[in-house]
């Protein structure tokens, strides 16, 4: 018995020193070979469609400064990584991210949830991260010095969708339906303190539910002319489908995490007429040239390519400029503007971006169709 | 608490309780079938239903050649694409669950392996098929074509009826009537509820256990191949997923109406899911399983073999 307890004792003893050992020279080590861009976000999963439309952001941008520049010293190939959008799955990779002394800059991570593990072990390691897509107002406490955002917040979001129900309809009635996530509940409050006297009901059908009768008869019973749906695109085509079956007409508006062509497709006729916001730009809106370049060379783009097809440009800008590791690139990104498809990249002392939009949306012959900033 | 709401759109709840209750007690006929006749609870029955949309969604798309994006169709063509992806989806269930016997089972059977470790094994299986289906799926959701357009057939008292639940309802009635009919008729039948009630003695009279045992999963697998069908037909989505939150419904259904009792899981998936409907209405529908749940827990505490109790020799399977 105390031999095995000495053998695991040394195991567990050897084990540290070994992890310490691999993470030790991620603090001031130099890069030796060529510098590497990475991105974080759910490559495989549920979520996946999303941290696929940044990556094939990020890998154009890429390829086209390489084109441009083909003497950089920089790997033509994304350091990937893939956290699930899962703050159980990102917390043990961030580390290992952040002991790749090649790794000088990351875009992302995508969701708000993997953020907040993430930031705090990147702020140790001075590594700068632009977060293309992830909106919880208060990610700028954990990484305050090397977190920057491309996007407005959830904050700014959830008003302009309020905004967006009324100027639709000038005496709308709205309910209020959410699938009990932390995003989900996040925005259907600042949609409901903005609608204020307009909200007359809510139900909250957690992520699983597949049965929508009783929160369909209660909308029936409010007389809402309109439903706002707090959640994302897989169980939002359910919803809506359930919805339109039933034989209702009323106005059906929901966010970014809807705001994805598998909820076309998978809503088909039901998703006609949806209005959906996000603090995005489609990459076809923002530059159709580039956006046909892009499908030539294999990679579609989708919500958010923009926004990482834009902070990859920043930091490979800060690389052209002669920066060539974590400290001066995080500065260059701090201090200077990147101008942008979607917008001029320019950070606050919070890392926050000024001068973005929140943009409408509304489903319309099987298409997304861009509306327009929701003024 | 909104009890206006019950009263007011108490027959539309009903009716769209009972259509889900329908699902539930198909998928609960294949959980007290295998504990009747093994006493073990079959944790991958849920997985023999995920399945079982996949063989209709196939079989929609691969041999009838029905495209999402096609419209409705109607009259003969629309039945038997229908007939085509109910059976389809009954096979492809019904094979899979002979076929998890075979693999998972059997053998430990054979060699006298303890309830724990078939146990282990049936969640092992469960996981393993799960996670295939969300490889092979990318993890995304798949849509189902709309075969038939949904219209209303009737209005009554306040709740309007509609054509896609109505057969749900009627063709899964039928389908316990059959299955109810084959257990207490037909010869494998009896040799089913022979071996439920005593096996050694079935032995000695010559019943053949593991052809019975084959016929058991079989005819479970047939269940959830249906319920299967029937709740694509009416959700037109699918994924890997699916069987998880259903099957613990189903399974919460077999041992409310008392599991290893036929009637009692029928009885057990309408009460579920008019429950479950219920207390949607009133509480919201976040409390649905929270109260559910709690009112099981009541249940058994008070009758711990469920609603019909489970060693009713007459009237198990």
């Amino acid at each position: 018995m105390k031999k095995t307890r000495l053998v695991s004792l040394v195991a567990a003893l050897g084990l540290a020193t070994a992890s310490v050992v691999a993470v030790a020279p991620a603090a001031n080590a130099a890069c030796s070979g060529k510098l590497k861009i990475a991105y974080q976000g759910p490559l495989t999963g549920g979520e996946a469609a999303l941290g696929i439309n940044e990556l094939n952001g990020v890998k154009f941008a890429l390829k086209k400064f390489l084109a441009a520049n083909p003497k950089a010293n920089v790997d033509p190939v994304v350091y990937e990584v893939d956290d699930q959008g899962d703050p159980a799955v990102a917390a043990p990779i961030a580390p290992k991210v952040a002991a790749e002394e090649c790794v000088v800059a990351l875009v992302g991570p995508a969701y708000s949830g993997a953020s907040k593990v993430s930031l705090p072990v990147y702020l140790s390691a001075g590594l700068a991260v632009i977060t293309p897509s992830a909106t919880n107002p208060t990610l700028p406490t954990f990484g305050k010095g090397i977190f920057h955002r491309a996007v407005l917040t959830d904050d700014y979001q959830g008003p302009a969708a309020a905004r967006l129900i009324v100027q639709n309809n000038k005496k709308a009635t709205v309910f209020l339906v959410n699938d009990a996530s932390d995003y989900a509940v996040g925005l259907q409050k600042t949609v409901d303190i903005t609608l204020a006297g307009r909200v007359v009901g809510k139900d909250v059908t957690p992520t699983g539910t597949t049965d929508f009768s009783a929160t369909i008869a209660k909308i029936k019973k409010s007389k809402a002319t309109a439903v706002f749906y707090s959640g994302y695109f897989s169980q939002a085509a359910v919803f809506v489908k359930q919805l339109r079956d039933s034989g209702s007409k009323i106005v059906f508006a929901s966010g970014d995490g809807t705001l994805d062509n598998q909820f076309v497709k998978l809503a088909r006729k039901a998703a006609e007429g949806a209005l959906l916001t996000a603090p995005a730009i489609p990459f076809e809106t923002a530059s159709p040239a580039l956006a046909k370049e892009m499908v030539a060379a294999g990679w579609t783009p989708g919500v958010y390519t923009t926004e990482a097809f834009d902070s990859a440009n920043f930091f490979l800008e800060a690389i052209k400029a002669g920066n060539t590791d974590r400290a001066s690139i995080n500065k260059y990104v701090s201090t200077k503007s990147s101008k942008g498809l979607s917008k001029t990249l320019k950070f606050d002392a919070d890392g926050e971006v000024s001068g973005a939009d929140v943009n409408g949306f509304v489903v319309k012959n099987g298409k997304i169709v861009l509306l327009g900033a929701i003024k | 608490m909104d009890f206006a709401l019950l009263r007011d759109a108490f027959w539309g709840l009903t009716f769209d309780g009972l259509a889900l209750g329908a699902i539930y007690a198909l998928i609960s006929l294949g959980y007290t079938l295998v504990y009747g006749v093994l006493r073990l609870i079959n944790f991958a029955h849920s997985e023999v239903f995920m399945i079982g949309t996949f063989g209709a969604l196939v079989a929609a798309s691969g041999i009838m050649g029905v495209k999402v994006e096609d419209d409705p169709r109607t009259g003969g063509s629309m039945i038997l694409t229908l007939v085509v992806c109910l059976i389809a989806a009954m096979l492809a269930s019904a094979f899979t669950a002979v076929a998890v016997e075979f693999v998972a089972y059997r053998r430990l059977r054979k060699r006298g392996a303890t309830k724990l470790a078939t146990l282990i094994s049936a969640i092992g299986v469960s996981i393993s098929l799960v996670e295939f289906f969300r490889i092979i799926t990318h993890s995304l959701p798949r849509e189902f074509p709309r075969i038939m357009e949904k219209s209303f057939l009737f209005h009554f008292a306040g709740a309007d009826i509609r054509n896609d639940k109505v057969i749900v309802i009627v063709a899964a009635g039928l389908m316990m009537v059959a299955l109810d009919q084959f257990i207490s008729k037909s010869r494998l039948g009896k040799g089913i509820r022979a071996v439920s009630m005593d096996e050694n003695t079935a032995t000695l009279m010559g019943v053949n256990i593991n052809r019975v045992i084959t016929v058991t999963f079989f005819a479970g697998g047939l269940m959830a191949g249906a319920a299967a069908f029937f709740y694509i037909l009416t959700y037109e989505n699918t994924s890997f997923k699916v069987g998880f939150f259903l099957g613990i419904s189903a399974f919460t259904a077999a041992v409310l109406g008392g599991i290893g009792n036929l009637r009692g899981a029928l009885f057990g998936g309408f009460v579920l899911g008019l429950m479950e409907t219920y207390t949607s209405a009133v509480f919201g529908t976040a409390w649905k399983a929270v109260i559910s749940f709690i009112i099981l827990v009541l249940v058994l505490l008070i009758k711990p073999t469920g609603l019909f109790g489970e060693s009713i020799t007459q009237a198990r399977v």
